[in-house]
């Protein structure tokens, strides 16, 4: 005999996601497959000029077309589950009701596709709110497999001495990012080379392709197996060094859930987007 | 930031959204060949490395009897994945994990095996840590740990050394103080982790962050508030394949001794003073420490704290099931008992007149486990004179599984007219609250063995605590030889003897 019980979900936070409305759609559609399995309340709004737009309202989520920008404070104040944790998902719109957006975010999620204009005001983000970027995300796996590699005592003890980093990227500015990550951790001179260029095969969901990393005594390579849905690290001439680790699916639902798992400031990619910001294309 | 030049900490491990990984590690299974280590350690070794919990130099030395080849050990390896995590075919961690896997057969007792181990280790790049994990019969860890000091394997030279070992630990006070006496001749107690899956699980380990970190509850968890605890731990499930174990066994050492143990300690401490392994672990001894005796001249209602059964022939799940005395490999005079239920008081001014009920069985009608607060009554009720409905208790409910949660049942008035009251259920739930796949006990435990982290494993003298407390029911039961056995039908909620119990303190056992 089987039973099954009913029973109310608990709610964990309210995510709110701005952008056009051609981004809000699968965005809408990541929220609901996250909504299976996470008790949340989703608020979609796209940016317009109308002061009181009709909200459509299904179940836990609320959809709010053609909101005019001056207005957004009030209704995500309005809108938000109190005393629980609001994360603001920033699929595109003016930069100004962001950062005035931030104040009313615990945790700000920028998801743009031309991030210069919004990591501008980085410095001003990371004062009112837990800023993230949804690349740094798409990257968690990369930084892992890296890290996880400078456990190696013959990567640890040649930390400093690293000379050339090359990185082939779908997402040039996920590059960036990552290149900024190497240079504020392992705290590089502009001495050290750094190239990042345009990924020529496919590398599947994974932003990057290949990264290679050089110094005098080791190299080290990650490359994207999309066929299987791995990165597989190594660092030439150690033995035992080879690392499979499993890539995420990439899907917007399982990059926001990722997302709803971190509560606290990161400080890692505060500092990755401030170095990476200066890394060429 | 340390100098990243310097070989010190690893610079880019700071911000990683994974969790700490340990040094590196081998770890050496005994019992390697085996149903735990097949249907638990090998699937918790790679679902931690799916998840990238594992270090990046990591090997798994498999050690028993049965003659087996390194391929054949990994093959094992693939198929425990494919019959118990649901992988059908091996992919690139599974892969590279076995890549990792060595197999050493020989007789546990013979000490070139432990030649032959160290040697292996040794091919394995001699790493930081090696954990050994005894997944063997009890009777064979005295040897093995014997065998491993002697030949230098737990030394702790040249990194530490570690040993996970299962239930059960010791079947009386004397056997486990014993087995105590005999792993710290080799071992200090920081080296040995006593593994006991239900503190693996996450809403055990939340007991600790719902009491400590929630202000509003912990000011009414006394004997001012609360009525009374019940623990219950039910399964469906009969002896199945362990009748031989389990005659010698019964649900008392089975389940109560390790596990419940561990929940009641768990519900009953006091708050440790900070959350480190022996913080959290003096302050649950303390609760042990301060339940009175069950049985004997000292205990509170003489022997009637405890009622023991055996379950008849009956229906479970709609299937007609056989009485325990008929079940394969029973005795059919056997005395074991399939259910126990016991009524514990603490000594203690939080705790001071409130019972614990404590209840276990097997082909119990639903598998649940779960530790149910009832708070008392309010002082006055008000409504009696207009509501036709008595006030009900309110009740917390910690559900430990299938669905790991927290319930809280309180009165809501009924909409309408009239004043009629209801008790309501608010309800959490891991699996629809977090959206994050609860991870498995054994990845848990494993994990924070590797860590170093006792906190979730059981230490000598809690073990021991236990067993005082148990060995005295086992005592008075061998002298009643048998004739205070009750009975209950397969797929009931026990013996009516333990309503009973409850009964006569005018209370009763929750409907599950």
């Amino acid at each position: 005999m089987t039973t099954t019980t009913t029973t109310t979900r608990a709610l964990t936070g309210t995510v709110v996601v701005v952008g056009p409305d051609e981004r809000l759609k699968p965005a809408a559609e990541a929220l609901s497959k996250v909504g299976e399995s996470i008790g949340l309340r989703s608020i979609l709004i796209s940016p317009g000029d109308q002061t009181a737009p009709p909200a459509k309202v299904d179940g836990n989520t609320t959809h709010i077309a053609g909101l005019s920008t001056r207005f957004l404070n009030n209704v995500v104040a309005a809108q938000r589950l109190s005393s629980l944790p609001a994360l603001v998902w920033w699929r595109g719109g003016s930069t100004e009701s962001l950062v005035d957006l931030a104040d009313l975010a615990d945790r700000l999620v920028l998801d743009v596709e031309a991030p210069d204009e919004v990591w501008k005001h980085a410095e001003t983000l990371f004062e009112r709110t837990a800023l993230t970027d949804i690349r740094w995300t798409r990257l968690t796996r990369w930084r892992s497999a890296l890290a996880h590699i400078f456990d190696l005592p013959q990567v640890s003890e040649a930390a400093g001495e690293f000379q050339k980093l090359t990185i082939e990227a779908a997402d040039l500015d996920a590059g960036r990012l990552f290149a900024g990550w190497l240079r504020s951790r392992l705290r590089w001179k502009p001495s050290v080379s750094i190239a990042i260029g345009r990924a020529s095969g496919n590398s599947g969901p994974s932003p990057l392709s290949k990264m290679t990393l050089e110094g005098p005594n080791v190299w080290i390579a990650i490359d994207a197996r999309p066929e299987t849905r791995c990165l597989a690290a190594r660092v030439d001439g150690v033995d035992g060094s080879a690392r499979i680790v499993p890539l995420s699916d990439g899907s917007l639902a399982t990059l926001i859930a990722e997302e709803l798992g971190v509560r606290t400031r990161d400080w890692a990619f505060e500092e990755a987007l401030v170095a990476g910001r200066e890394v060429n294309r | 930031m340390p100098n990243p030049a310097s070989g010190g900490t690893n610079p880019l491990l700071d911000g990683l959204r994974i969790e700490p990984t340990p040094e590196p590690t081998a770890l050496v299974i005994f019992g390697a060949s085996g149903d735990l280590t097949r249907r638990k350690l090998l699937p918790a070794l790679y679902q931690l490395s799916r998840g990238q919990r594992l270090p990046a130099r990591f090997s798994v030395v498999g050690v028993a009897r049965s003659p087996m080849s390194d391929e054949a050990f990994r093959q094992q390896f693939h198929d425990s994945l494919k019959e118990f995590a649901g992988l059908a075919q091996p992919d690139e961690i599974s892969s590279a994990l076995a890549q990792e896997m060595r197999y050493v057969q020989g007789e546990m007792d013979d000490p070139a095996l432990y030649q032959k181990l160290g040697s292996v280790l040794k091919e394995a790049g001699s790493p930081e840590g090696v954990l050994f994990y005894l997944a063997i019969p009890p009777s064979v860890y005295g040897p093995v740990a014997e065998h491993l000091g002697k030949a230098g394997l737990v030394s702790e030279d040249h990194g530490w050394r570690r040993i996970i070992v299962e239930k059960p630990f010791g079947t009386d006070l004397a056997s486990a103080r014993a087995l105590n006496h005999l792993l710290h001749k080799h071992l200090n107690e920081s080296q040995i982790f006593r593994i006991d899956h239900y503190l693996g699980k996450e809403t055990v380990q939340n007991l600790l962050v719902f009491r400590f970190a929630n202000g509003m509850f912990e000011p009414v968890w006394n004997r001012r508030y609360i009525d009374h605890v019940q623990i219950t731990a039910a399964e469906t499930v009969g002896v199945e394949r362990r009748a031989s174990y389990y005659e010698g066994a019964g649900a008392l050492r089975d389940m109560v001794q390790n596990h419940l143990m561990q929940v009641l300690a768990l519900v009953a401490m006091e708050p440790p003073i900070a959350f480190s392994a022996e913080n959290v672990r003096d302050r649950k001894l303390d609760a042990l420490m301060s339940i009175q005796p069950v049985v004997g001249p000292d205990a509170q209602n003489g022997t009637a704290n405890v009622v023991r059964a055996q379950y008849a022939a009956g229906w479970v799940n709609g299937e007609e099931v056989p009485g325990y005395r008929h079940e394969e490999g029973v005795n059919p005079e056997s005395a074991t008992e399939t259910f126990v239920a016991l009524r514990m008081f603490l000594d203690s001014w939080r705790w001071a007149g409130v019972p614990f009920y404590v209840r276990t069985g097997k082909r119990l009608p639903k598998r649940t486990t779960e530790i149910a607060i009832q708070f008392r009554r309010p002082p006055l009720h008000i409504f009696k004179k207009i509501s036709p409905t008595a006030v009900a208790s309110n009740l917390l409910i910690v559900n430990v599984q299938p669905d790991e949660g927290i319930s809280l049942r309180f009165e809501a008035k009924l909409p309408g007219s009239r004043m009629q009251l209801a008790p309501v259920m608010m309800n959490f739930r891991y699996g629809s609250a977090f959206g994050r796949a609860v991870p498995e006990a054994y990845e848990t435990l494993l994990l924070d063995a590797m860590l170093g982290d006792a906190t979730l494993f059981a230490r000598h003298d809690f073990v021991e605590a236990s067993w005082a407390l148990i060995t005295p029911i086992h005592e008075a039961w061998a002298a009643a030889g048998g004739k205070d056995v009750a009975s209950y039908e397969a797929g009931e909620w026990g013996p009516e003897q333990a309503d009973a119990m409850l009964a006569a303190d005018g209370r009763r056992w929750r409907t599950l």
